[in-house]
């Protein structure tokens, strides 16, 4: 292993030199028919140092090396190659037959082929839209600690696709994610983490309309599982994502219904005094939209009123100056909370 | 080189629990800033470990978004001569991440307990060598390590070496390590190249280079060059004249001592101290040098380094002695904090009655603690002796401020007083918008003291 790394390079410059009259064409095709016959094989030790080098020379088509950039024409073949068959159906489920260095290369070779320029891209999400059950693979890579963080960081490469992220959005899948955000390993719960926040941040219209439909039980998961969790790590993570999703505009109606309902608020304004700093802060910008609201329910505006000198005497003790918008939204919270009276 | 079965990313991984419960801690073996790093027994599996313990909330966004991207990187990584992860999860507000526990410590910490004046050539070699296959990976897998120097360099008993601590908050794993001193706070400057202190073009690997030539350095040393002056100095003939290596030869031979170095090693040295980092040898070339050529095992280290060394909690202890005057009262802080916090709120909706009575308890102990004054920044304890931090902050402000002097002085030399007229009105306009944020604050506490007092009133009137 120190070997083949610590001289990776040169060993595979010089292969490529051998090799030079491959094209990209045939590279794809080597290799999905080595994966195609290591699939029936029982014995795949043998074509492991195969393998591991066709995906390295994948990986160097796509991304150029230390004295080459990538040609562009170079990685159209080589996508149209990879998606005309079943090429990575048969990539995702070898990865757990590779070794460590040639699962990253592999990731890396995934990753870039759904980063290609226009008419290559179409390439790879019409191919994502005809095999929407690859996804399930994917995401429940985040099972097994071998394989998360390769799968997790395909998994998000393929978000870029609208397709991808409206399928991702039904609950049945977006519930999974809600476990794993949870997961007791924090490299995996973080990864988990930062494909949630691509999937509700990234296709805006898509995010709004899966959210309307689905708003209660959405709500209804994030605050009891992630807002209210006793994981530090959790709540931090999940207020975060929800101050994303609120403060965006194409969420414009979702946010209005969140900040009506009194459940909310409760919840807010307890992580607003959370332990944590970085916590109050983050619940700082959501909680100030239920202040900002135009048409605050009554119940809304009893708490607040109830509690109002607590809340003004905690956000003075927030200071935070390195912020200016934080200083500018905590002045208008303060001047808005100030006139708030009762209604009869 | 270490056995086989190391680096088998399968076999290891697994093992570990991600469960505080199941890890025994045994010593503090390094401190920093935010983090703290312990020796531990990982009761499932029987070994010992090296657990850093990071205290999250200590971190900023953008530190909080490092250290879970590093978390990845690290755990993705194999090879060895790179410290891997085996596992890491959250404990309260800390992550715990588990390494493999590394007995000999960091070379900073073997010199200065055992080495002060630097260790012999045939050890350097051998540890640069392993040293430079561990960022050889690092660059070939597209990492930075960003902080070479002999404290991030571990040592096994066994002889085996390894490269710690890329990005992941500061660095921790030192003996010696000093929590108070805010010097080392601000990176570590004797290592750092001049292109990275300019920062016109950004860090390179050719800029890990840079310090993998000032860490050989400081191995044969014991201290990297020029530390004898303060960093102001330092960082000035950097910028001034380069750290040319021939002059810093000059300099050295006029001290006390007398260095016995080879020439091959001062070629390799050379080699990574050019000041044009497009010429300064990759990772990969430089393991090609003949420097590095009939390297020793590591027997060899074991033998002629580690031989007779104290043990790291040891080493650990004696440091923590030696700063434990202006430390004194720690542990009573870490028992006595208190995080004053909003007793609770009151959701209750029947607000037709007395609101305010319903939160009078809590507000009362509140404006007794107001009347003393501290409503701002109370959240945060204190673990150190307050002067010794005012000192230390005083120290790194005049030397700020000297390298300020410094650096302007330079560019007044380098002809760019057409400009000074500029900058002086830029400082002008920097100090009027500073005073002018500083009365908007003061104003606001102003506005905020008098809701507060409006509130008082009308809630006594209407008592």
């Amino acid at each position: 292993m120190l070997c083949l790394s610590s001289i990776g390079k040169t060993s595979c410059s010089s292969a490529m030199s051998t090799k030079k009259h491959r094209t990209p064409t045939e590279v794809v095709q080597k290799t999905r028919s080595l994966l195609l016959y290591s699939k029936n094989s029982l014995d795949v030790g043998s074509q492991m140092t195969e393998l591991g080098s066709l995906i390295r020379e994948l990986k160097l088509i796509l991304y150029g090396d230390d004295d080459s950039e990538p040609s562009a024409e170079a990685c159209a073949t080589l996508t149209v190659e990879f998606f005309k068959e079943d090429t990575l159906r048969l990539l995702i489920i070898f990865l757990p037959k590779l070794n460590l260095e040639a699962r990253k290369d592999a990731t890396q070779v995934v990753a870039s082929l759904q980063r290609q320029p226009l008419p290559s891209r179409f390439e790879a999400s019409r191919y994502l839209e005809a095999n929407l059950d690859l996804l399930d693979i994917l995401i429940s890579g985040y099972e097994d600690p071998q394989l998360a963080l390769h799968y997790g960081r395909m998994l998000k490469e393929c978000l870029r696709h609208q397709i991808v992220a409206s399928y991702l959005l039904e609950p049945s899948q977006l519930k999974k994610l809600f476990g794993y955000i949870q997961h007791p390993s924090f490299d995996i719960a973080a990864d988990a983490a930062d494909a949630f926040k691509d999937l509700l941040t990234r296709h805006k219209s898509t995010v709004s309309e899966s959210l309307s439909k689905n708003y209660c039980w959405f709500f209804t998961e994030m605050n009891e599982k992630l807002l209210k969790s006793e994981n530090y790590i959790t709540r931090r993570q999940a207020v975060k994502l929800l101050g994303c999703i609120l403060l965006d505009r194409s969420n414009c109606s979702v946010m209005t219904q969140y900040v009506s309902s009194k459940d909310n608020l409760i919840i807010l304004m307890n992580l607003l005094r959370d332990q944590s700093k970085s916590i109050q802060i983050d619940a700082f910008h959501v909680f100030k939209l239920f202040v900002a609201n135009e048409n605050k329910p009554p119940e809304i505006v009893s708490i607040l009123v109830t509690n109002k000198s607590k809340i003004l005497r905690l956000l003075s003790a927030f200071v935070y100056t390195d912020d200016e918008v934080f200083e500018t939204d905590k002045i208008e919270v303060v001047n808005k909370l100030a006139v708030l009276e009762l209604q009869d | 080189m270490a056995p086989d079965n190391e680096h088998d990313p399968k076999e290891k991984r697994s093992h570990y629990p991600l469960d505080p419960d199941s890890y025994q801690i045994l010593h503090e073996i390094g401190r920093g800033c935010s983090a703290i790093v312990y020796k531990a027994l990982c009761t499932t599996t029987s070994t010992v470990v090296a657990i850093k313990s990071i205290d999250l909330d200590k971190s900023a966004t953008g530190d909080f978004d490092n250290i879970r991207r590093e978390a990845k990187t690290m755990s993705l990584l194999s090879h060895p001569n790179v410290l891997k992860a085996h596992c890491s999860f959250t404990v309260g507000r800390c992550l715990w991440v588990v390494m493999p526990f590394m007995s000999a410590g960091s070379l900073q910490s073997i010199m200065s307990s055992s080495f002060p004046n630097g260790i012999s050539e045939k050890c350097i070699a051998t540890i640069l060598k392993e040293t430079l296959m561990g960022l050889c990976y690092l660059h070939d897998q597209g990492h930075l390590h960003r902080d070479i120097k002999a404290g991030n360099i571990l040592m096994d008993s066994n002889g085996s070496v390894k490269l710690a601590d890329f990005g992941v908050s500061a660095s921790v794993y030192e003996s010696s390590s000093r929590c108070v001193n805010l010097n080392e706070m601000t990176g570590t400057p004797f290592w750092m190249a001049p292109e990275v202190i300019h920062s016109y073009n950004g860090y390179s690997y050719k800029a890990d280079i840079w310090s993998f030539g000032i860490t050989a350095l400081e191995l044969a040393h014991g201290r990297p060059p020029l530390s004898h002056l303060p960093f102001s100095e330092s960082l000035a003939m950097k910028i001034a004249r380069g750290l040319r290596f021939s002059e810093y030869q000059k300099e050295e031979e006029k001290g006390a001592k007398k260095l016995k170095l080879s020439k091959y090693f001062k070629e390799m040295v050379g080699l990574c101290l050019d000041q044009d980092p497009s010429k300064r040898p990759t990772a990969e070339k430089l393991l090609k040098h003949y420097f590095f050529k009939n390297c020793k095992g590591c027997d060899f280290l074991v033998k002629n380094l580690l031989h007779g060394l104290p043990s790291v909690e040891c080493r650990f202890k004696e440091a923590t002695i030696q700063r434990s005057e202006s430390m004194s009262d720690e542990d009573e802080c870490l028992v006595g904090k208190k995080h004053r916090r909003i007793s609770g709120w009151n959701f209750s909706l029947d607000s037709s009655s007395h609101p305010v009575k319903q939160i009078t308890v809590a507000a009362e102990s509140v404006i007794a603690s107001a009347n003393e004054g501290e409503l701002g920044g109370d959240v945060v304890p204190t673990c150190v002796d307050n002067t010794v931090v005012i000192e230390s902050l005083m120290k790194l402000k005049r030397s700020l401020d000297d390298q300020r002097e410094k650096v302007m002085y330079m560019l007044a030399v380098l002809g760019t007083q057409e400009m000074n007229k500029e900058e002086n009105l830029m400082q002008v306009i920097e100090r009027l918008r500073s005073e002018l944020e500083s009365e908007k604050r003061k104003r606001t506490n102003l506005e905020l003291e008098l809701e507060f007092l409006k509130l008082n009133i009308t809630n006594t009137s209407h008592v």
